[in-house]
C-alpha cells in the first residue's frame, strides 16, 4: 500500500518519462508473468497425468485379447482391441448378481447413514457447550479407532447374533452413521446453520423431529449429498466385511466376486482389469457428480474446516479467506 | 403475554417441562449413533482385551490363562517380523504421503485455469475401492509383463521383480500407498487457502522470497494439519494395508510383506489363535493409543486452539 501510494505521488512528475520508461518494463513483466503461467499449466499437467497414468493403464490392459500371451513390448493395442472381454466376464463370474447386491447394500447403507449421521449431527448442535464438546472428542476418537481392532470380536458377536451370512452384519456400521467423521460433516453443517432458527422453531411449537425435517436438512444439501456419496461408496468398496461375514456365493458383493475371479485364473490378466473397471466406474461417475453438483471441492471444504476449526469464533469474526497468488 | 408464554406455561404444567422434554428427544435422535458406536466399537474393544487374556479357538469356551498370549507372542520371531514391518512401512508410506499431499497441495491451490480437473485427477486414485486398486497395482507391478518394468527397460532401466522379490515387495507397496494422496492434498488446499492473502503481501513488502515465506510463514501455519495428517496416515495405515497385502502378496514372498494386520487376520481366522490374535490387537491398540496421546499433547504444546 505504501509502495502505491508513493508511485502516485510521485507519477505528476515524471509525467513524460513515465510511458517510455515503463511500457518495456511492464511488458517483460507480462512475459514473465504468462511464463510462469505456462510453467504452472505443464507441472500441473505432468502431475495429473502421472496419477491417470495407472488408470489408463487399467483400461488398455482389460481390452487386450483373453488367451494371448501378454505382448512383452510397449505399446497400445500391439493384438488388438478386445471388446467382448466385457461381455465375457458376464458370462464366467455371476457379475451381474454381485452388482446387484452391492447395489442393494450400498443404497441402503448409504440411506441409513443419511438418517442417523444427520439424527446424531443435529442433535450434538444443540447440545450444551460441555455436552458437545465430549460427544465431538467421542466421534474423533472413533475416527481412529483402527477397523482391524475390531473384526474378530464383531465377528464373534454377530456370529452370536445370527447374522453371519446376512447384509445385516454388512450395513451395521450405518446405525453409527458409518464413519463418525459423517456425523461430524453434519454437525458442522448444522452448527453453520443460525441455531435460533432451531430454537424459533422450537419455541413455535414444531418438535425435535420437524424442526430436523423441515428446517434443518433442507439448510444442509451439499452435506447431504456428500454423506450419501462417500457413503455408498464406501459399502461398494468394502472388502473386508464381506469377506468375514459373507458365506455364500449368491450373496457376494462385487469386491469379494473380483477376489473370487482372481483366484479361479490368476494369469487371465484382461478379464480380471474388465471387472476392476466395471467396480471402478460407478464409484467415479459419483464422485464426478458431487464434484460438479457442489461446483468444486475446495470451497465446500474450506466452508466444513472453518467451521470445524473455529468452531463459533469462526462463524463470527474471520474473514473469508482471500486467495493469494 | 403473547401466544408462546400461554403455550409454555401449559407445557411446563405438565410433569416435564418443553425443556426437558426437548433434550430428551435431542438424546433420542443420538441414540442410534451412540448405542451403535457402543455396539460396534466399544463392546467389541472390550471383548478383544478380554479376550487376550484367555486361550480361546471358538469351538470350545475360552479360557482364562492370565498374561500367557502376551508372553507366548512376545517370544514369535513372526510377530516381531511383522511388528517391524508395519512399523517400517507406516514409517515411510505416512510421511511420504503428507509430504506428496503438501507439495501437490502447494502447487494446485492457486485457483486457476483448470485446477480443479488437475485436483480431480490427483483425488481420483483416493477414492478407488481398495481391492480394485490393489488388483491393478498387482497388474502394474507384474515383473514380466507390467507396464512399470516395461517401460524401466525401454529406458535401459534395471527391472526389479517388484513383489517377487523380498527385497522390493515391502517398497512396491509403500509406493502405492505413497499415491493416495487425495485427501490430504484436498485438507491442505483448504488450509492453504484458509491464509489470508494479505499476510503473504506483508512479508513480500519486508522482502520475504517465496522460500522464506514459505519458511516462516505457510509452514508453521500449515502444521497443525500436516500433524493431524500423519497421524491419520499412521493410523489408517495401520489397518488399511491389510487389503493389497491380502490381495497381492499373501504376506509374502516369504514373511517379506506380513503386516500386523494380517498375521492378526491369519492367526484368528486362519489359525483360529483367537486369544494370541487378540493379544495382538491389545498391543497394537495401546501403541496407537500412545502415539495420538503423544501427538496430541504435542499439538497442544503448539497452542493451536483446537476448540471444536
Amino acid at each position: 500500500m505504501t509502495m502505491t501510494s508513493r508511485h502516485t505521488v510521485e507519477a505528476p512528475a515524471s509525467v513524460l518519462t513515465a510511458p517510455a520508461a515503463e511500457r518495456p518494463h511492464k511488458r517483460t513483466g507480462a512475459w514473465r508473468r504468462r511464463g510462469r503461467r505456462l510453467l504452472w499449466q505443464m507441472l500441473a499437467l505432468s502431475v495429473a497425468a502421472l496419477f491417470l497414468t495407472p488408470l489408463l493403464w487399467m483400461v488398455v490392459a482389460s481390452l487386450q485379447p483373453v488367451g494371448l500371451p501378454p505382448a512383452r513390448t510397449l505399446g497400445w493395442f500391439p493384438q488388438g482391441v478386445a471388446w467382448s472381454n466385457y461381455s465375457e466376464i458376464f458370462r464366467i463370474i455371476p457379475l451381474a448378481r454381485q452388482l446387484g447386491n452391492s447395489l442393494w447394500v450400498s443404497s441402503v447403507g448409504a440411506a441409513v447413514t443419511l438418517l442417523t449421521a444427520s439424527w446424531a449431527g443435529f442433535a450434538m448442535a444443540q447440545m450444551a457447550p460441555p455436552v458437545r464438546r465430549r460427544l465431538v472428542a467421542l466421534a474423533l476418537l472413533l475416527l481412529l479407532t483402527p477397523a482391524s481392532a475390531v473384526w474378530l470380536p464383531r465377528y464373534l458377536l454377530f456370529s452370536a447374533a445370527g447374522l453371519i451370512d446376512t447384509y445385516t452384519a454388512l450395513v451395521a456400521p450405518a446405525l453409527m452413521g458409518t464413519k463418525s467423521l459423517f456425523v461430524l460433516m453434519y454437525y458442522w453443517s448444522f452448527r453453520r446453520v443460525s441455531l435460533e432458527l432451531f430454537e424459533a422453531a422450537r419455541l413455535e411449537g414444531a418438535g425435535v423431529w420437524a424442526s430436523w425435517r423441515h428446517i434443518a436438512l433442507p439448510l444442509v444439501g451439499p452435506t447431504t449429498l456428500a454423506v450419501l456419496v462417500l457413503s455408498f461408496s464406501h459399502y461398494w468398496s468394502d472388502f473386508v466385511d464381506p469377506l468375514l461375514f459373507l458365506k455364500s456365493a449368491q450373496r457376494f458383493t462385487v469386491a469379494v466376486g473380483l477376489r473370487m475371479l482372481q483366484q479361479m485364473d490368476v494369469t487371465n490378466w484382461p478379464l480380471l482389469l474388465a471387472g476392476v473397471v466395471i467396480m471402478v466406474a460407478p464409484v467415479l461417475l459419483l464422485y464426478a457428480l458431487l464434484q460438479v453438483m457442489l461446483r468444486g471441492d475446495a470451497h465446500f471444504w474450506r466452508r466444513t474446516l472453518r467451521n470445524g476449526v473455529g468452531g463459533e469464533n469462526a462463524q463470527e469474526g474471520s474473514p473469508p479467506a482471500e486467495l493469494s497468488g | 403475554m403473547n401466544l408462546h408464554h400461554v403455550r409454555g406455561a401449559l407445557a411446563s404444567s405438565h410433569r416435564f417441562g418443553p425443556q426437558a422434554r426437548h433434550q430428551l428427544a435431542l438424546w433420542l435422535l443420538l441414540t442410534p449413533f451412540l448405542a451403535g458406536a457402543f455396539l460396534l466399537i466399544g463392546l467389541p474393544a472390550l471383548i478383544t482385551f478380554g479376550l487376550a487374556f484367555t486361550r480361546y479357538d471358538a469351538i470350545s469356551p475360552p479360557v482364562w490363562n492370565g498374561l500367557q498370549n502376551f508372553a507366548t507372542i512376545f517370544q514369535r520371531d513372526l510377530f516381531w517380523i511383522a511388528v517391524r514391518h508395519s512399523l517400517l512401512f507406516a514409517a515411510t508410506a505416512a510421511p511420504l504421503q503428507v509430504l506428496g499431499a503438501m507439495m501437490l497441495a502447494l502447487l494446485l491451490h492457486p485457483p486457476r485455469r483448470g485446477a480443479k480437473l488437475y485436483r480431480a485427477a490427483v483425488y481420483l486414485s483416493s477414492v478407488l475401492p481398495d481391492v480394485a486398486y490393489a488388483l491393478i497395482w498387482l497388474w502394474l507391478f507384474n515383473p514380466l509383463y507390467g507396464p512399470i518394468n516395461l517401460l524401466l527397460g525401454s529406458a535401459g532401466l534395471p527391472q526389479p521383480a517388484w513383489l517377487v522379490d523380498p527385497a522390493t515387495a515391502l517398497p512396491a507397496l509403500v509406493i502405492m500407498a505413497a499415491l493416495r494422496v487425495g485427501e490430504g492434498m484436498l485438507l491442505l488446499i483448504a488450509a492453504r487457502q484458509a491464509i489470508p492473502g494479505a499476510y503473504f503481501q506483508a512479508a513480500m513488502l519486508d522482502g520475504a522470497g517465496r522460500w522464506q515465506s514459505f519458511r516462516y510463514l505457510t509452514l508453521p501455519l500449515l502444521t497443525p494439519w500436516l500433524l493431524l495428517l500423519l497421524v491419520r496416515d499412521v493410523v489408517l495405515g495401520a489397518h488399511g494395508a491389510f487389503t493389497p497385502v491380502y490381495i497381492m502378496t499373501g504376506g509374502g514372498p516369504g514373511y517379506a510383506t506380513t503386516l500386523l494386520p494380517f498375521l492378526i487376520y491369519e492367526e484368528a481366522f486362519g489359525h483360529l489363535r483367537i486369544g494370541q490374535a487378540a493379544a495382538m490387537m491389545t498391543v497394537m491398540f495401546t501403541a496407537i493409543g500412545l502415539l495420538v496421546g503423544v501427538v496430541y499433547r504435542w499439538a497442544n504444546r503448539l497452542a493451536y486452539d483446537d476448540d471444536l
